[in-house]
């Protein structure tokens, strides 16, 4: 519990609009986008700015409170979730773009800064930020960072990790850590910045941000194919990559996100096909060709039933943002969407989808599957009804036995959303007690009074 | 399953369960919402209004003043429920919740009367609306100034009055009284429509209407317009009062289902919105296949002209530029949106510019606008800069609403465009 007298501190120095304690506040920032998960905080801050940041850690400090930083509660994994109650600290209102540097092709942004908005700003000056998670339009750069979020273009351009030249950090005794800078080569020390990425708010705060930006690619191709099946769909992204062909992006989705993202977006997707890949290839106009070729010569090997050319920018655009609403979507057909981020080599594709149908079956569960493929991360989505008890039961079990070939595969439990509390038991299933040890020391090392998202990543013991 | 017990609705209208269980807090709807811009606080998000409205259903939260402030700071622009992949209504939970208000913090004996006789005995009256308008008072008269400052949230900007009275365009006779019965249909005949003629249009935009029905007659229509039309119940909804929103309701579906016409065309995008909903408004209490049959006739004008095809042969052209202004009623309420460019375009001599969010609403939301003045004008603001920077002759747009904020802004602003209704355009292409 927070005092009347904190409460009062903090709106004294912070203004009263940044400081947020009514009930009705208090429920709506206890949530993510992670079912099954939430939490109630004791008090709601939005900082102004750096100094905003350190006025709140100090008064946490002083009242005993964990920290619990949110930048647009779209995580996957419940890391934003306050599970212990305590200070959420909103960084949505720090959303400045404070520099785009087109000298050293860097930009600097303070951390509630909209993914989307990032892209349209540099390619205003003819720059591209590539990192694109599904959430691009809602989710901010300080939970991208945080989350280490991949998207759409993770294929050939990365993920967030890919681009992050320097951070500034809040720790949970106040002091302020800058790490990276704009070189583009730094090997002073221990690689602070890299752990940092990744870290779901459990090491620092994140109060500024600068990445690194490239040239954007000439031209784009974009392909559909539609298969008979999910296995022969696997096939295919795995023959892609086989043949040493890098698209920027290789999606999949099957039968049932391909009705439920139709429905929504209405783009004339036919309704009667297993599966669905989504494919771009990007570059210079001569590569462009060569390669979507060499990709369509796969996806007839493959036996692939359909294979389309999206006629223009705009028709490739539209299937790319249809593609990003699939969670969404498929949410349209339960009260309960469970999804997973499995991540496995991408020769063993097939495989996984076999598993994923052969358990939808023994669990006898509705799933729909969606994802990265050309990354081998994909999110099998059990569509449920969380007021079902035996059902809820039946998923989580199809989950762990799933987890448990992805595991032996050389997969891992997330791809890209991070372990927050969801998926913590995975974790350590993953890593090992040494793994989770040595974890928990980095932790340690960091927070050592565990103010900081307790409970996320590691159980707190 | 659900504990039904738990619930902390008042009896009677509530959101569905099911209508909120439904979200999945993706977020796809957060930078759609116009008050979530202006505040970045959660519960001022769809998101986060259906939290409050699932939370309450659950008994984790009561009915709070700050829900009921909640439901009547959302706009219900329904920009939400286009963006929402997964299909959740976060405005319509909002309306419902606003009767849910009423229950919860009716106000005081005088504040129940006047407020009764406002939404009970006026608005359902065209005759006595009509009486009401005639000293050209209406904000006085309508008693919405006693609205603003009875019924709801109550931190009234000073400035409210000054706004409605520079608001108020000239008021001449009700065109209810003007227009035939019928209006036969000009050239070769095409069909039949029925005009369902709001009371906002025929007080305040009785031109606008009037061109309306020169338009459908000069397209072939023969048009219809039903003396004993009474409001459409959007004001009700509006606040709070489903009741009296449902017996209008039922007197225009019988009303309008007994006359054997193609389509029934509204030009006010507000009407159209809520006379599709009569199905959901109505369900239960008239039988399905007559509220669908309803529910399946109800265009707005643009919508039906652009399904039938303009017909353009003799169309003068209107040598001039103009940008379009999407009412919240017609693109996000009805789906409505590329129809009426369409038929822009297809007016001779017309140049269209399109506008940078043209479907982002212009802040008036029925009386919102006069009960937030402060938190309207910024969102009006954003509307003024991206129609500013067309420089179209024109701004052009489709309902009453939309209508009375951006001519008052515009001119507040002294930025040169002028308002139109889309068939005050098409009118001016139209020969007597
Ligand atoms: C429809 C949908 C599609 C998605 N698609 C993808 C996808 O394609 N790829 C992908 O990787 N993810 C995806 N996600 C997951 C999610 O959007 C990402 O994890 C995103 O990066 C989270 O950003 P956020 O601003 O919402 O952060 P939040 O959810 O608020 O927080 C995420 C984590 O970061 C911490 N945090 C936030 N800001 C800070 C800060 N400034 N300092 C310290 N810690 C902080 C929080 O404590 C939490 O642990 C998707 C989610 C949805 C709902
Ligand atoms: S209302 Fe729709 S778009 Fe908004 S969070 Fe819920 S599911 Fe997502
Ligand atoms: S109806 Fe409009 S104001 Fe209300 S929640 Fe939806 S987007 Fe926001």
């Amino acid at each position: 519990m927070i005092s009347q007298a904190a409460v009062a501190r903090l709106r004294d120095m912070l203004g009263t609009k940044n400081v947020l304690s009514e009930p009705e506040d208090l429920l709506t920032l206890g949530y993510d986008s992670t079912p099954e998960l939430s939490g109630q905080p004791d008090v709601a801050v939005y900082p102004p700015d750096l100094d905003g940041i350190l006025t709140a850690i100090e008064i946490a400090r002083d009242e005993g409170l964990p920290i619990v930083p949110r930048g647009s509660g779209t995580g996957l994994s419940g890391g934003s979730v306050p599970v212990s109650g305590g200070m959420v600290l909103c960084l949505n209102r720090m959303n400045r773009i404070l520099e785009i540097d087109e000298a050293n092709l860097t930009a600097t942004v303070e951390p509630g800064v909209i993914t989307l908005d990032l892209f349209n700003a540099v390619a205003e000056k003819g720059l591209f930020y590539p990192p694109d998670p599904g959430s691009q339009k809602i989710s901010t750069l300080g939970g991208n960072v945080m989350e280490n979020a991949g998207g759409l273009r993770g294929l050939k351009y990365g993920v967030t990790r890919d681009y992050v030249m320097a951070l500034q950090c809040v720790l949970p005794d106040g002091s302020v850590v800058n790490t990276g800078g704009k070189s583009v080569k730094d090997v002073a020390g221990y690689a602070f910045k890299d752990l940092l990425v990744g870290s779901e708010g459990t090491l620092g705060i994140i109060s500024e941000i600068t990445v690194s930006l490239i040239p954007p690619p000439q031209t784009r191709k974009t392909l559909l194919a539609y298969f008979d099946t999910m296995p022969k769909a696997g096939e295919a992204v795995a023959r892609i990559i086989a043949a040493k062909i890098i698209p920027s992006t290789l999606e999949i989705m099957d039968q049932a996100t391909i009705g439920c993202v139709e429905e929504f977006a209405g783009i004339g997707l036919p309704l009667d096909m297993a599966a669905l890949l989504l494919i771009e290839v990007d570059g210079h106009p001569a590569v462009v060709e060569e390669e979507a070729a060499a990709v369509h010569k796969v996806l007839q090997q493959v036996g692939a039933a359909e294979i389309k050319l999206a006629g223009n920018a705009d028709e490739a655009a539209s299937l790319a943002a249809a593609r990003r609403t699939a969670l969404s979507a498929l949410a349209r057909k339960s009260p309960t969407t469970l999804l997973e981020d499995a991540t496995v080599p991408r020769s063993m594709l097939a495989e996984t989808f076999t598993e994923i149908e052969r358990l939808t079956d023994k669990y006898r569960l509705t799933v729909g599957t969606f994802g990265h493929a050309g990354d081998g991360n994909i999110h099998p989505t059990v569509l449920c009804d969380e007021r079902d008890r035996d059902q809820m039961q039946r998923a989580h079990a199809f989950y762990d036995e799933l987890y448990e070939k992805v595991l032996a595969w050389g997969g891992t439990v997330s791809g890209e959303h991070g372990i927050g509390v969801a998926k913590r038991d995975y974790l350590a299933r993953q890593i090992g007690p040494a793994g989770i040890a040595v974890m928990r020391r980095i932790k340690d090392s960091f927070d050592p009074r565990r103010m900081l998202n307790p409970g996320k990543v590691i159980a707190e013991k | 399953m659900t504990d039904i017990d738990k619930s902390n609705f008042a009896p009677g209208d509530a959101p569905t369960y099911e209508s909120v269980l439904q979200c999945m807090r993706c977020g796809f709807c957060l930078p759609t919402c116009p008050t979530f811009a202006l505040t970045g606080r959660e519960r001022s998000s769809p998101r986060g209004r259906v939290a409050l409205a699932r939370a309450v259903h659950d008994g984790k939260l009561t009915f709070s003043e700050a829900l009921k402030e909640e439901s009547f700071f959302c706009l219900d622009c329904r920009a939400c429920t286009t963006a929402c992949p997964s299909g959740v209504k976060a405005g319509e939970v909002m309306e419902v919740c606003r009767s849910q208000a009423q229950q919860f913090f009716p106000g005081g004996h005088l504040s129940q009367k006047f407020r009764s006789f406002v939404l009970e005995r006026m608005l359902p009256d065209p005759d006595a609306l009509e009486k009401s308008m005639l000293p050209n008072r209406l904000y006085q008269r309508l008693g919405i100034q006693w609205l603003v400052r009875h019924s709801h949230i109550l931190k009234l900007g000073p400035d409210w009055m000054e706004k409605a009275e520079g608001m108020m365009p000239k008021i001449g006779e009700p065109l209810r009284q003007q227009l035939p019965e019928i209006t036969p249909a000009r050239g070769e005949k095409r069909g039949r429509v029925a005009f369902f003629l709001g009371c906002v249009m025929s007080l305040m935009y009785g031109e606008v209407s009037r061109q309306t029905v020169r338009v459908l007659a000069y397209q072939g229509f023969d048009v219809l317009t039903p003396k004993a039309t009474k409001c459409c119940g959007a004001p009700h909804l509006a606040e709070g009062d489903r009741e009296t929103s449902r017996q209008l309701a039922l007197h225009n579906l019988e009303l309008f289902l007994k006359e054997d016409v193609d389509a029934i065309v509204t030009d006010c995008a507000g009407c159209g919105a809520s006379l599709k909903e009569y199905e959901e408004l109505l369900e239960g209490l008239v039988p399905h296949e007559k509220l669908e049959k309803f529910r399946a006739k109800i265009r707005d004008v643009q919508e039906f002209l652009a399904e039938a095809g303009l017909r353009s042969e003799g169309l003068k052209p209107v040598n001039t530029s103009v940008t379009y202004h999407e009412p919240c009623h017609l693109c996000h309420a009805q789906g409505v949106s590329k129809q009426p460019r369409d038929l822009i375009k297809a007016i001779p001599g017309v140049e269209f510019r399109e506008m940078n969010e043209s479907s982002w609403c212009c802040g008036s939301a029925a009386t919102w606008g006069l009960k937030f003045t402060e938190e309207s004008q910024q969102v009006l603001d954003r509307k003024l800069n991206n129609i500013k920077a067309t420089d179209a002759d024109h701004l052009v747009t489709a309902n009453p609403g939309c209508h009375l904020q951006l001519a008052w802004g515009l001119k507040q602003a002294g930025i040169k465009q002028d308002v139109l209704h889309l068939m005050e355009l098409l009118g001016q292409a139209t020969p007597e």
